[in-house]
């Protein structure tokens, strides 16, 4: 009985500090291991930067990131940021080999996207959408 | 009336109500003004302080009448409604549509909820990281200040969180008190472990696609918040899906068994928060010396938390939302608030005093911020 009523009491003060110290305990929260987003969800590191006449390229690490191992299929995330011409059309090494892997060929005000494999492991456009600093596109590709 | 049910009723006095709301008066007063208050914006003034005196009057009257659960219905389902409100408004300021892309998930810019929680669970202990594209910290509802919220309340109110903090119950809550009567009685007691089915399934299939899938292809509440823009078949099954169960779970079935079966059947989360009723220090306690069996309560419950069984044995089940509907349906005074440990009819005020204080704190304040920005907006076409 006593338990139950100091677990009570207990309750009843953190419930009072909860909201005074939401912002210090939303931190702390924060900063532990698993506080970061999965490279599935935010697209992996970034890789490589070109800056070009209007807007950077950003090309991120590929993903190929499971739940306890690597997948044989992923995808390479990369972005245009800044003012985009009406027509993209980029060569990408995403895995630095000094040989280009695909070339990706975007009709930015009608949505389009065309891509040409020039690696084996390059399969298909995932997502190309535009986003609020600019483009971005997922290619799926093997490992 | 008797006299062991009059030693036992939970009204009180006028003053003794009023001395009793001073501490939540004060407090809410505290943190919904930061400290600080401001009195330079008119409409902000005028929608902060109705909305300060509207839940310290709903406070006080739940001392007053003795009573609970209608009176937490109200600020429950305004919270449910003024959330909504408060996202749509967001999402349409922000992206000037109800509609997410595939452009807002890869910037990972989506407002967090705590029903995703359950799909985070296993890819955050195997890959160390979270699979919500939703902002870690700051920004409108950061994956960690929600989790840091929901489990603060699910450790103190278990399940109480599920009529107490979440702001989507208030959607099936007020659908289930459209009719007087239910129009479906007969339901199978079974039913009630399905979500255990759908946190197994949406735990496991989040873990292996790395995507929180019932977010992306189950979650009613879509329908009241933001949805995926349909650009295809998938996105267009999507939205059908949604709509499908918003309409069956959250409004129809409600309104024709009185009961709340989103949160009974199909929420995830419902079903670890009945797990936390084993760690909360209240629970829901029958007096088998003052019950008469009149079963009264069970037909009252909303979640299928109480049987006949139950009765009988004076225990009422881990899937308890201590809405206190059943509380005051019972004639006879004989199931009320307690506290773990504590028997039941011993310190029966004094455990409702306490749960109420601290679970009207967590939801006042909780629903302050939508209350506000709801009433601000509506202040603001007339002034
Ligand atoms: S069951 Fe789910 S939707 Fe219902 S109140 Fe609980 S957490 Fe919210
Ligand atoms: S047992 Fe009582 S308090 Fe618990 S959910 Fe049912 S009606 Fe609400």
């Amino acid at each position: 009985m006593t338990a139950g009523l100091i677990w009570a009491l207990c309750c009843l003060i953190v419930m009072i500090m909860l909201y005074f110290a939401l912002g210090g305990l939303s931190e702390g929260f924060a900063k532990l291991p698993f506080m970061k987003l999965n490279p599935n969800t935010n697209g992996g590191e970034l890789a490589q930067q070109v800056v070009m006449d209007n807007c950077t390229l950003m090309i991120r690490k590929p993903v190929f990131d499971g739940l306890l191992r690597e997948r044989n299929k992923g995808f390479v995330q990369i972005e245009w940021k800044g003012d985009l011409p009406g027509k993209i059309n980029d060569t990408i090494d995403y895995n630095m080999d000094s040989s280009p892997d695909f070339v990706i060929g975007i009709i930015v005000p009608e949505n389009q996207v065309n891509l040409v494999a020039l690696n084996p492991k390059v399969r298909d456009v995932g997502i190309s959408t535009s986003t609020s600093y600019g483009w971005a596109a997922r290619i799926n590709i093997d490992k | 009336m008797d006299e062991a049910i009059k030693n036992l009723t939970m009204r009180k006095s006028f003053g003794k109500s009023m001395l009793y709301t001073l501490p939540m008066f004060l407090l809410t007063f505290i943190l919904m003004t930061g400290g600080r208050p401001d009195f330079s914006d008119r409409s902000g003034t005028i929608a902060l302080l109705t909305t300060f005196l509207g839940l310290n009057i709903l406070y006080f009257l739940m001392h007053y009448t003795g009573k609970t659960d209608k009176l937490r219905a109200i600020l429950f389902i305004v919270f449910a409604l003024t959330l909504s409100f408060t996202l749509i408004k967001n999402t349409i300021d922000i992206r000037q549509t109800m509609t997410y892309s595939q452009g807002d998930i890869l910037e990972c810019n989506m407002p967090f909820c705590h029903l995703v929680i359950p799909m985070l669970i296993l890819p955050a202990a195997f890959t160390q990281s979270i699979i919500y594209p939703g902002s870690i910290l700051g920004g409108f509802a950061s994956i960690s200040a929600m989790v840091v919220l929901w489990l603060a309340a699910s450790v103190i109110l278990g399940r109480g969180f599920c009529s107490w903090g979440c702001f989507y119950g208030g959607w099936d809550d007020g659908f289930s008190r459209f009719r007087k009567k239910p129009a479906i009685r007969k339901i199978s007691d079974s039913w009630k472990w399905m979500p255990f089915a759908v946190l197994l399934m949406v735990a496991l299939t989040s873990a292996l696609a790395l995507t929180p899938t019932y977010c992306d292809w189950m979650c009613p509440f879509k329908a009241v918040t933001e949805f995926e823009e349909v650009t295809g078949i998938e996105s267009a099954a999507k939205a059908g899906i949604f709509i499908s169960l918003f309409g069956g779970f959250v409004v129809v079935l409600p309104v024709l068994t009185k009961k709340r079966t989103q949160c009974s059947y199909l929420c995830p989360l419902g079903a670890i928060n009945t797990l936390s009723n084993k760690v909360s220090p209240f629970i829901v306690k029958i007096d088998k010396q003052i019950c008469n069996d009149c079963y009264k309560c069970v037909q009252a419950c909303p979640m299928f938390a109480l049987t006949n069984d139950d009765v009988k044995k004076g225990s009422v089940s881990i899937f308890c939302t201590k809405c206190g509907k059943c509380i005051d349906a019972c004639p006879k005074q004989a199931i009320h608030y307690g506290i773990v440990g504590v028997p039941a009819n011993r310190m029966v005020k004094f455990s409702r005093n306490i749960f109420l204080f601290v679970s009207f704190l967590f939801i006042a304040i909780f629903a302050s911020g939508s209350i506000i920005t709801v009433v601000k907006s509506f202040v603001n076409l007339f002034i």
